[in-house]
C-alpha cells in the first residue's frame, strides 16, 4: 500500500476548505427563507422589476463592451507599439479602483458642474438615478473583463493563419471576421459572461449613481437596512436562482462548442 | 521574371541585407540557408507579409513593393501548413476563390483539378485536425495553387514529415510544377532535397545573400567555405599556392592549373575520396596514405575519416565497401582524388 | 521520520516467515500511529487557528474608560458629531467614538429589527425616538438642537440666478428642474421637505401646489438620507434640494430662506405646522404612521443594554455641556437648546446621575 505524501493532504485540505467556504453561506442563503415567503416575493411587482433590470442593464453592459472592446482587444493582441503597456494598465483601472469611488467619479463628470456633463445635459442625457447611469456604470466596471479575456482570444489565433488568408485575396477585415474571430469566438463569450457576471453583481458603484431605478443588489440592501434579513433574503434567493440559470445555459453554450471544435 | 533588387528588412529578430535576386519565369526555384539565416523573412516580404525597410520587388512588370498582400497574386504554404482549423478540408481549400470573384463553374473544374492530382477526394469533409502531415501538405498545396497564383512560395514543406511522406511530396511538387506555369520559390535547410527539386538557387546566411546561379554551380563551384559546406564539401582545407598545385602543412595537392592568388582554400567532395587498403595505381594524381581516425554509420552509407599528418580528409563509402576493405579506425589506408575534383575558392 | 526508522530497521531483521507475518502487523500498527499523529496535528492546528477569535471578545470587557463608543446619528449631524468626535477623543484618548450616520428611523430600525449593537441614538426628529425606541429600547429622550428647513442649490443649477424666496415653488415646477428631497420613510429630511410644501400652498394661496410639485419630482430624485443630495447639487446633477439650514452652510450651498410659517424652524408657530401630515412606514413594511408637522427638533437617548454605557455616558456629558457639544453645534448653524430639555421631572430622573444636572424639564 502506499503512503501518501503530506502535501497530497495538504491538496485535499484546501479543496475541502474552499467548497465549504463558498458553499456553506450560499447553501444558508438558499435555504433560509420559507417556500411562502418565497412565492409572495416574486409575486411582488417592484422585485421583478428590480431583478429584470439588473439583468437587462448588465446585458446591455457586456454587448456595449463587446461592441466598443473588440476593436481595441485584437489591436492589444497583434500590435507592439510603445505606451502598450500603459494602455493595459489603464484597461485594469476599473478593476482595482474601489465601487463607491467608481460611482462618484462617474457622477461628477455627468454633473452640470463638468464640461462633460453640460454636453449630454445639453443632449438631453441623463445619468443620475436613469438607467443610461446604470448602464454607463456597469459597462465601466465590466469592460476591463471582456477586453483581456478576448485579447487572449486573439492572441491564441496564429498570426500566420492571417497571413495564409491575406496571402489568398482577403482583406484584413475580410480576414478579422472569417478567420479571427470565429477561432476566438469561444473566449469572447466567456469574456462577455465574464463581463455579465461583474455587471449583475455591481452594487457599491451603482448606488452612488442611480438608487432609483433599482436594480437587485440595491434593493437587497435597502430591504436588509430597513428590515432586516426576514426581507431580503428571499430577494437575493430570487436573483442568485435567475442568474445561476443564466450562467449554466451560457456554460452549456460554451462546452457544446467547445466539443464540437 | 521576379527581381529582388536590394532589398531591406529589419524586424526585431530578423533582418535582411541588400538582397539581390533574379528568378526566370516557371522555375523551381531554391532557397537555402541554415535555421535563422532569414529564408521565412524573405518569403514573408516577397508575399508582402512583413514591412520592408527599402529595395523593391519585381514580379513581371509590376512594382509590388507597395502592394498589400492580397493584390499580389501570391500564395504562401507554411512549414506548419496553417490550414484554417474550423473550415472542413473542403472549405480551405476554396476559401481563396470567393476573393478573386470566380464563377461557379470555374470554381468546381478548379477544384476537382487539384482533388483529382492531390488525391483528396476522401479527405473533403474532415477537419484538418484530423489528419497527418502528408495529407495536410497536400491540402495547403491545393488551397495555394486553386487560386491560380504567379507564385508560389514554400516554407520548408518537407521538413516536418516522416520521410516516406517526404517522397511523396516532392513527387507532388515536381508533378504540379511541371503541369502548371506557375514559379515556385521553395525554402529549405536540407541541400539533397534541393538537389533533386531546384533548377536555380540561393544560399542565404545571417541575412544576406551567399551564392546565386544554377543548383549545379552552387553544388560544384561554392564561392566561400561557408557554401562549400552546405552544399557538403567536407573536406574544405585553407592551403597555399604554390604552382599548381595546393600545399598544406607538408602536403602538395594537385589542382591541375595555376591560381593566380596566394592563398585560399581547396575542397573536394567526400564522394570524390577513394579510399583502398594498398597505393591505387590509377590516373588519379592525388594519393596519400593516411589513418582511421573515425569511422561514422549514417546509414545508407559510412563516413570514413582519414588522418594525413595534420589534414583530415572524409570520405563515403558503402556498406559493402567498408567490409570488403576491412575498414576500422586505426588501421593505414590510402586516400585518392583526382585533380579535376579538387575545387578551389 | 519515526515510522521510516522503524521500517528500515524492520528489513534488517531476518526473512523469516514469522518476522514478516510480524513485520505487517508492525506496519499497520505504525501506519495507524502516523495517522493519529497526523490527526493531532491538524487538530491542535484548528485550535490555534480559532483561539485568536475567542480572545477577540475577552477585550470588551473592560472596567476603566476606554472601549468603543457606537453613535447612530442623522445625517444632517454628521459634521457637527465628528467635530465632537475628535474633540472628545483628545480629552479621553483611550476611547474610540465610531459614528455611523443614517436617517433616523433607518437608525432606528438598525436597533430594533437588526438589533446591531449600538449605545447611542440621536435623531433629527426627536419623536423617532418616542415611537420607534421609547420603551423596548430606551427609557428616556433628551431634546437638544433645532433646525429649519431650506431649498438649496448652486450656481450651476438651473435658474440659479433667477430664483428668490418669492418664486421658488413656480421654478420647482418646471418640467427641466432636477430637484429632491430624501426618502421619507427613511429619513425625518423626507417627510419635513413634503410638509414644508404642503405648508406651502396654504402659505402662498397656490391650491393643488402639493400635487404639481410632487408631479415634478420622479422617483430617482429621491435618496436615502438628504446628505446624499449634498453631492448630487456639487457635481451638477441635480439643481434643488431640501435640505437643513445647517447642512447648507456646512457644505458652502447657496439657499432660499423660507418664511418661518413654513420653515419647521420656529417652534412659536407649532399650531401651524400640525396642520400637515405625511404618512410613512412603520416598524414594519406593511405596516403605516401618520406624522403630523412639528418644529425640528433634535433628540438623542442611550440604547437599553448598551455594549458600553459608561463611555457612552461620558460622551453625553460632553454632548450636553453648554461649553462642549453644544457650542460645537452653535458654530455649525445648529442652534441648541442650551440647556437641553426633557419633557417631564419623571423622565429627568431616570437619567444617570452626571446628566441629571444638564437638562432642563420643559414641554
Amino acid at each position: 500500500m502506499k503512503t501518501r505524501e503530506l502535501f497530497f493532504w495538504v491538496m485535499i485540505a484546501s479543496a475541502v476548505i474552499i467548497m465549504a467556504f463558498i458553499l456553506l453561506p450560499m447553501i444558508q442563503l438558499m435555504t433560509a427563507p420559507s417556500l411562502p415567503m418565497l412565492k409572495k416575493t416574486i409575486r411582488e411587482r417592484d422585485v421583478l422589476q428590480s431583478i429584470w433590470l439588473s439583468i437587462y442593464t448588465a446585458g446591455l453592459a457586456s454587448l456595449i463592451s463587446f461592441v466598443l472592446g473588440t476593436p481595441l482587444a485584437y489591436l492589444l493582441s497583434r500590435a507592439q507599439f510603445r505606451g502598450k503597456g500603459l494602455i493595459e494598465s489603464i484597461i485594469d483601472l476599473p478593476i482595482v479602483i474601489p465601487h463607491p469611488v467608481v460611482g462618484i467619479a462617474i457622477l461628477s463628470i455627468a454633473g452640470r458642474g463638468h464640461w462633460v456633463g453640460q454636453i449630454l445635459s445639453w443632449l438631453g442625457v441623463r445619468i443620475m438615478g436613469s438607467v443610461t447611469g446604470i448602464v454607463t456604470v456597469l459597462t465601466f466596471v465590466g469592460l476591463p473583463f471582456y477586453i483581456n479575456a478576448a485579447k487572449e482570444g486573439f492572441e491564441a489565433v496564429s498570426p500566420r493563419l492571417e497571413k495564409v488568408s491575406r496571402s489568398l485575396g482577403a482583406s484584413m477585415l475580410s480576414t478579422f471576421f472569417r478567420i479571427t474571430f470565429p477561432l476566438a469566438s469561444r473566449s469572447i463569450l466567456v469574456g462577455a459572461i465574464m463581463c455579465l457576471a461583474r455587471a449583475v453583481s455591481e452594487f457599491g458603484a451603482v448606488v452612488i449613481v442611480a438608487y432609483h431605478p433599482m436594480i437587485a443588489p440595491v434593493m437587497i440592501y435597502e430591504r436588509f437596512e430597513a428590515y432586516g434579513l426576514k426581507y431580503s433574503q428571499p430577494v437575493a434567493f430570487w436573483l442568485v436562482a435567475l442568474c445561476l440559470i443564466l450562467f449554466l445555459l451560457l456554460r452549456m453554450l460554451t462546452l457544446y462548442r467547445k466539443k464540437r471544435s | 521574371m521576379i527581381r529582388i533588387k536590394n532589398l531591406n528588412v529589419d524586424l526585431e529578430e530578423f533582418f535582411l541585407e541588400d538582397i539581390n535576386i533574379s528568378i526566370d519565369e516557371n522555375q523551381f526555384f531554391i532557397l537555402m540557408g541554415p535555421t535563422g539565416a532569414g529564408k521565412t523573412v524573405l518569403l514573408e516580404a516577397i508575399a508582402g507579409l512583413v514591412p520592408v525597410k527599402s529595395g523593391r520587388i519585381i514580379i513581371g512588370k509590376r512594382d509590388v513593393t507597395r502592394l498589400p498582400p492580397e493584390k499580389r497574386g501570391i500564395s504562401i504554404v507554411y512549414q506548419d501548413y496553417a490550414l484554417f482549423p474550423h473550415l472542413t478540408v473542403l472549405d480551405n481549400i476554396i476559401y481563396g476563390l470567393h476573393f478573386h470573384r470566380v464563377k461557379k463553374d470555374e470554381q468546381k473544374r478548379r477544384s476537382e483539378a487539384l482533388i483529382q492530382q492531390l488525391n483528396l477526394r476522401h479527405l473533403l469533409h474532415r477537419y484538418p485536425g484530423t489528419l497527418s502531415g502528408g495529407e495536410l501538405q497536400r491540402v495547403a498545396l491545393a488551397r495555394a495553387l486553386i487560386i491560380h497564383p504567379d507564385v508560389l512560395l514554400l516554407d520548408e514543406p518537407l521538413s516536418a514529415l516522416d520521410p516516406a511522406f517526404r517522397e511523396e511530396i516532392r513527387d507532388a511538387l515536381n508533378r504540379l510544377h511541371r503541369l502548371s506555369n506557375i514559379t515556385f520559390i521553395m525554402v529549405t535547410h536540407d541541400f539533397a532535397e534541393a538537389l533533386s527539386l531546384a533548377q536555380q538557387a540561393a544560399v542565404i546566411n545571417n541575412g544576406r545573400i551567399e551564392q546565386t546561379g544554377t543548383i549545379e554551380e552552387i553544388f560544384r563551384c561554392p564561392v566561400s567555405r561557408f557554401v562549400a559546406e552546405f552544399v557538403g564539401m567536407k573536406n574544405c582545407i585553407p592551403v597555399r599556392f604554390n604552382g599548381t598545385n595546393a600545399a598544406v602543412e607538408g602536403l602538395e595537392i594537385e589542382t591541375g592549373r595555376e591560381w593566380a592568388k596566394e592563398g585560399g582554400y581547396i575542397a573536394v567532395r567526400p564522394e570524390d575520396v577513394v579510399i583502398s587498403r594498398r597505393p591505387l595505381h590509377s590516373s588519379m594524381r592525388n594519393s596519400f596514405q593516411g589513418k582511421v581516425t573515425c569511422v561514422r554509420d549514417r546509414g545508407f552509407f559510412y563516413e570514413v575519416v582519414v588522418r594525413v599528418g595534420d589534414t583530415a580528409f572524409t570520405s563515403l563509402i558503402t556498406k559493402g565497401a567498408l567490409l570488403d576493405l576491412g575498414i576500422q579506425e586505426g588501421i593505414m589506408v590510402w586516400v585518392s582524388f583526382k585533380a579535376t575534383a579538387v575545387h578551389v575558392f | 521520520m519515526n515510522a521510516k526508522r522503524k521500517l528500515n530497521s524492520l528489513y534488517l531483521r531476518e526473512h523469516t516467515c514469522d518476522t514478516i507475518a510480524v513485520s505487517e502487523k508492525n506496519i499497520l500498527h505504525i501506519r495507524r500511529s502516523y495517522m493519529k499523529r497526523k490527526a493531532s496535528i491538524l487538530f491542535i492546528s484548528l485550535v490555534v487557528l480559532v483561539l485568536p477569535f475567542q480572545l477577540g471578545f475577552a477585550e470588551k470587557r473592560e472596567v476603566e474608560p476606554g472601549g468603543i463608543v457606537i453613535i447612530f446619528h442623522a445625517g444632517s449631524l454628521s459634521v457637527p458629531f465628528e467635530e465632537m468626535e475628535k474633540r472628545f477623543e483628545s480629552i479621553y484618548p483611550d476611547i474610540d467614538v465610531l459614528r455611523e450616520a443614517a436617517g433616523s428611523q433607518k437608525c432606528a430600525r438598525m436597533i430594533t429589527e437588526l438589533e446591531k449593537p449600538c449605545d447611542i441614538m440621536a435623531s433629527a426628529d426627536y419623536k423617532v425616538i418616542d415611537k420607534l425606541l421609547i420603551p423596548e429600547y430606551a427609557d428616556w429622550n433628551i431634546r437638544f438642537a433645532t433646525n429649519q428647513l431650506v431649498l438649496c442649490y448652486t450656481d450651476t443649477s438651473r435658474y440659479s440666478g433667477e430664483v428668490t424666496e418669492k418664486n421658488w415653488y413656480e421654478i420647482l415646477k418646471r418640467p427641466d428642474v432636477v430637484w429632491g428631497h430624501s426618502d421619507p420613510d427613511l429619513d425625518p429630511c423626507g417627510y419635513r421637505s413634503l410638509m414644508v410644501m404642503q405648508l406651502a400652498e396654504k402659505h402662498y394661496k397656490r391650491p393643488g401646489l402639493y400635487k404639481d410639485l410632487i408631479a415634478n419630482r420622479p422617483k430617482e430624485n429621491v435618496r436615502p438620507k438628504s446628505v446624499d443630495l449634498i453631492s448630487l447639487l456639487q457635481t451638477g446633477n441635480m439643481d434643488y434640494a431640501w435640505e437643513y439650514r445647517s447642512v447648507a452652510v456646512q457644505h458652502g450651498l447657496l439657499y432660499i430662506t423660507l418664511p418661518d410659517e413654513i420653515n419647521l424652524g420656529n417652534y412659536q408657530f407649532d399650531d401651524l405646522y400640525d396642520t400637515s401630515v405625511v404618512k410613512v412606514t412603520g416598524k414594519e413594511p406593511d405596516s403605516f404612521m401618520e406624522i403630523r408637522g412639528q418644529s425640528v427638533t433634535y433628540g438623542i437617548t442611550l440604547v437599553k443594554d448598551a455594549p458600553n454605557t459608561d463611555a457612552a455616558v461620558l460622551f453625553l456629558e460632553y454632548l450636553l455641556d453648554p461649553e462642549g457639544g453644544l457650542a460645537v453645534l452653535d458654530s455649525m448653524g445648529q442652534p441648541p437648546f442650551v440647556p437641553a430639555r426633557v419633557p417631564t421631572e419623571e423622565m429627568r430622573g431616570m437619567l444617570p446621575q452626571n446628566l441629571k444636572s444638564l437638562v432642563e424639564v420643559k414641554k
